[in-house]
């Protein structure tokens, strides 16, 4: 009997326990710092999943220099360059809504998601307009490329009038853009996992979930959303710039 | 109750090792370094004009030296991005070293395969052209193009 009441009065002599607090964390810091932990180690092998593309196009444009540079040709790069700002502009205000979660900003918290969302639709709608373009004209993957001249870049025909259909696609124009497609539409396929993601921090940050000592969710996904700008970083010259 | 649980480490300040970052900012007990505004407008600043560089030095031809020149800024801003808007400046070193390994792999893998793809480029390259299968015009070279590797 009595070691029982011993008991209780030891557990009420506990400090209440975070709600936040998951069974398996002794301190709100300790949860923090594993499960950043496990987010960059998240990040180390999305690198390395990307890193499969990034070396198919490396190959691919290190033996076909010729059918990269005509092929490049079909990226606008002004596009790209304001996919680019779009971007960055989104990792400054996810920065920033990790900043407005430590000081506890809820309003802010709330514009600064916001944000970083519609960036990631503009984004989209970008890509959505350049996807649409290509695929009108038949600058796609593989053996399905086949663009008639009268399709082919303005910039394309003054440098070299002389190109014909046939030539790229005996030269395998289509291989570029299945390297194309596949890194951009990957890279994609992370910006609509983000846009989810912070769909998912507006809900839970609109509920007052965040606080200075509990904000991992608000950090990861910012994490996260930096390392698509990252993978962006390289895409954007290597696709569009540089022929 | 001499201690109170499920307290933050950073709420224990050790004599000589108060501030780590230089500024500290933000709310008692707040985990994690908080980015100061200015610091955040100031990358986002660089990374804007490396952006602009870059756009601007891929309409000169330098050859072989526009991969270098585009990747190498691409490398900065990459970097820009993770010490400061992913906050490994002021992070635990553990995550930093997760990234570097991460990195290191990503180049053994690309420069593995791209050296070992050139080593029989040249097979390939052969058989086409006695097959008269390859007839790609070479792109002039005032235009950027490079032509063939050798």
């Amino acid at each position: 009997m009595s070691t029982v009441a011993e008991a209780d009065s030891k557990q009420e002599a506990l400090p209440e326990r975070p709600k936040e607090l998951a069974m398996h964390f002794d301190t709100l810091h300790q949860q923090f710092t594993t499960t950043k932990l496990g987010m960059w180690l998240f990040l180390g092998q999305e690198l390395l999943f990307f890193c499969g593309l990034f070396t198919a196009y490396s190959v691919y444009r290190a033996n076909h220099q010729e059918m990269f540079h005509y092929a490049h040709y079909f990226l606008d790069w002004k596009l790209g360059g304001a996919n680019t700002v779009v971007l960055l502009c989104s990792s400054l205000t996810a920065a920033w809504s990790v900043r407005c979660a430590q000081l506890e900003q809820r309003k802010g918290l709330i514009v600064t998601l916001i944000l970083t969302f519609l960036c990631a639709c503009a984004f989209m709608t970008i890509k959505y307009i350049e996807y649409s373009h290509k695929i009108h004209i038949g600058a796609v993957w593989g053996s399905h490329f086949g663009v008639n001249q009268a399709d082919f870049p303005e910039h394309l025909k003054e440098t070299y009038p002389d190109l014909t259909s046939e030539q790229l696609q005996q030269m395998n124009a289509g291989s570029f853009f299945a390297i194309y497609f596949c890194m951009t539409g990957l890279h994609g396929i992370h910006v609509l996992v983000g846009m989810g993601l912070y769909i998912w921090l507006l809900i839970r940050a609109i509920r007052g979930d965040f606080n200075r000592k509990y904000y991992g969710a608000v950090d990861n996904v910012a994490l996260y959303w930096h390392i698509v700008d990252i993978i962006w970083i390289f895409l954007f010259p290597l696709l569009y710039l540089i022929g | 109750m001499t201690e109170v649980a499920y307290e933050t480490e950073h709420d224990i300040v050790v004599p000589g090792h108060e501030d780590h970052s230089g500024h500290h900012e933000g709310l008692p007990g707040t985990i994690g370094h908080v980015s100061p505004v200015k610091s955040l407008v100031v990358v986002l600043l660089c990374l804007l004009t490396l952006t602009v560089i870059t756009v601007a030095v891929a309409q000169v031809n330098l050859g072989r030296m526009n991969v270098v020149v585009a990747i190498g800024i691409a490398c900065v801003k990459a970097s820009i991005v993770a010490m400061w808007f992913m906050h490994l400046r002021y992070d635990k070193r553990f995550n930093f070293w997760i990234l570097i390994g991460s990195l290191a792999f990503v180049a053994w893998m690309v420069g593995y395969i791209l050296f070992d793809s050139s080593m029989y480029q040249h097979n390939i390259r052969d058989y086409r052209e006695t097959h008269n299968i390859y007839n790609a015009p070479i792109p002039d070279p005032h235009e950027g193009g490079e032509g063939h590797e050798e």
